[in-house]
């Protein structure tokens, strides 16, 4: 059992890493990551989401209807998602003002679906939770890396503290969108390298959402 | 049975109706909270352009803004005065509402009796980018506001003796915000002088 | 208010451009990278996406003017949303299977990914948070469709042409596909000049 565990948090972790191995769930992974107290937040509430849906999608495997499970799956992941803003709002008034319309956008976050589809509707309860819940944790990792160098690099702080010994000219572009692009993709291929051994032909159009 | 056309229905009835329930009473559990919640930020964003402690507990921010404000109904608008001992007015906090970048911004304007000098802004509202235009909320930005003559037209760079400040790279929130200050004081203040001035 | 305050083809422009949903929001991500590797088949996701995205607009927009904001359904708006989106593309499906089956085959497997495209339900959501009217909302979903597609036709046609290139190791796929979008996010700096959304 604990080996099963320890696979599970190594696989979506690092070896199967929904953001950088899987090209998951970007959308959001971009948006919030210019300051990383945000995307700590926000990766907080996907690792929740992910791994509650995951439970639930999985308690009700053998019941929904192959036909409309998707839409059951977007339910089931919108009321969770609707949950934590009541939440957030409830508790914590200050964050969800930061997050605004983000919150919202956990929804359409493609892991969540993703781990549903490949993982929660084959297998039982407490494994899926945890998948989903590492896949969560794998996808806070990756997005507090990127809004590190770019709050590191656009703000000249580090979680909103000011970082006063190194000063610098501020790069505005890290604050922009593009910086985002360049930096998930040099991530992307900077880990590619290092599984290429693994497996060196991957093919372009061998890719799948 | 599982997969025919009537189960589907059942259970996609069944599963709506279990999760609205679950999610409605979750709702009326934290509604109360998230009221006062909104009640809370709104007082000490009053406060804050007062120039009063908005930091303290939500006693101490309601029991304060119970002692020294008051609302009033001028020119239109629910206007907060901040009152000294004496019961005299020190400031007046306008209400506004303005297009933002990405949508309504709404918040208070702290402005003298006189009308001639801003005791604070503060925004209540807004959807601006987390990170960027957000950032009209911190500090920095909000207090070059304190003091600030109203002499003509608000703008960004030296103007006069005081200096504003637009954030850097969200030009587009920084005006935003000048426009609807600026639309603010030419209709609503002065609506607001002809009211005192009766 | 803000709603009426914009010239609604001014909106349609810069959704196309300034705001695209992709190169400057950040939405619908997943297929964009995913299905962008051959230049036909992403045009035909990009006409689909601009076709789901106008009519669960309209449809989104009446239902939150007539059903939610009558009902005090607020809270519940994520939900019911999210489940338009999902009974449209799923008609669409149906009807496309019917009626173009050709391109049914191409993307019959990505149709369900509109559902989760977050380009659509961010549509929806920014159209209720700026608080647009009926006409702006059509023109709104129309324009962040096209621009979709004309980010997704761009970059797919940029990959077809790089296909036979040689890349550094690991940086074929998805790493050069980020930097290309990145340099086209740069690229549509270059248009904000010349249409603003305040």
């Amino acid at each position: 059992m604990t080996e099963r565990i320890r696979q599970v948090i190594s696989r979506n972790i690092w070896k199967e890493n929904q953001v950088l191995r899987q090209i998951l769930g970007i959308c959001s992974a971009l948006a919030v990551t210019n300051l990383m107290t945000n995307s700590l937040v926000m990766g907080v509430g996907l690792t929740f989401v992910t791994a509650f849906s995951s439970l639930t999608i999985s308690l009700l495997r053998n019941l929904i209807p192959h036909r409309i499970r998707m839409i059951v799956q977007t339910l089931i992941i919108a009321s969770y998602v609707i949950f934590v803003d009541i939440f957030i709002k409830a508790n914590m008034p200050e964050i969800s003002k930061s997050l605004g319309p983000y919150v919202a956008l956990i929804i359409t976050n493609c892991i969540i679906m993703g781990r549903a589809e490949a993982y929660a509707q084959k297998n039982p309860p407490i494994p899926s939770m945890l998948d989903g819940f590492f896949a969560g944790v794998g996808y806070t990792i990756v997005l507090l890396i990127i809004a590190f160098f770019r709050e590191f690099l656009g703000f000249g702080t580090i979680f909103g503290y000011d970082i006063s010994f190194a000063s610098f000219e501020l790069w505005t572009i890290m604050v922009m969108p593009p910086a985002a692009f360049f930096l998930i993709g040099t991530l992307i291929w900077i880990t590619s390298n290092i599984f290429a051994p693994k497996n060196t032909k991957k093919s372009e159009t061998g890719r799948k959402g | 049975m599982k997969g025919g056309p009537v189960y589907t229905v059942i259970f996609m009835l069944v599963i709506s109706a279990v999760f609205t329930l679950v999610l409605s009473l979750a709702n009326a559990y934290y509604l109360p909270r998230i009221e006062e919640n909104e009640l809370l930020d709104d007082r000490r964003a009053v406060l804050y352009v007062f120039e009063l402690d908005a930091e303290g507990g939500p006693e101490e921010v309601l029991e304060l803004f119970e002692n020294a404000v008051v609302s009033e109904m001028l020119a239109d608008m629910e206007i907060y005065a901040h009152l000294d001992e004496d019961e005299q007015v020190l400031a007046y906090a306008v209400p506004f509402t303005g297009a933002g970048l990405w949508g309504t911004m709404r918040g208070y304007l702290g402005i003298t009796p006189e009308l001639d000098r801003i005791t604070g802004l503060v925004f209540t509202e807004h959807n601006e980018t987390p990170g960027l235009g957000a950032r009209i909320d911190e500090r920095e930005y909000l207090e070059q506001f304190r003091g600030l003559e109203i002499t003509g037209e608000l703008a960004y760079g030296p103007a006069g003796d005081d200096r504003l400040d637009a954030i850097t790279g969200a030009t587009s929130t920084s005006n935003a915000v000048l426009r609807i200050l600026n639309n603010l004081i030419d209709r609503k203040i002065a609506e607001l002088e002809v009211v005192l001035d009766d | 208010m803000f709603g009426n305050g914009i010239n609604p083809f001014v909106i349609f422009f810069a959704s196309i451009l300034t705001s695209n949903m992709i190169l400057s929001n950040f939405l619908g991500m997943c297929s964009y990278i995913s299905i962008s590797s051959e230049y036909k088949t992403a045009s035909g996701l990009g006409k689909s996406v601009t076709l789901v995205m106008v009519i669960t607009n309209m449809i989104n927009y009446l239902v939150y003017k007539f059903l939610i904001v009558p009902l005090g359904l607020e809270y519940l708006r994520y939900i019911i949303f999210i489940m338009v989106i999902a009974a449209t593309v799923q008609v669409m499906e149906l009807a496309m299977d019917r009626f173009l089956p050709d391109l049914h085959v191409k993307l019959g497997i990505f149709l369900p990914l509109i559902t989760v495209n977050c380009a659509i339900l961010g549509t929806t959501l920014f159209i209720i948070i700026r608080d647009y009217d009926f006409l702006q909302s059509v023109l709104f979903g129309l324009g962040s469709g096209l621009g979709w597609w004309l980010a997704i036709s761009a970059l797919a046609a940029i990959r077809e042409k790089m296909a036979k290139n040689k890349l550094p190791k690991g940086l074929a796929g998805p790493g050069i596909t980020f930097i290309i979008t990145g340099i086209m996010a740069l690229a549509f700096i270059g248009f904000s000049g010349i249409f603003t959304i305040t």
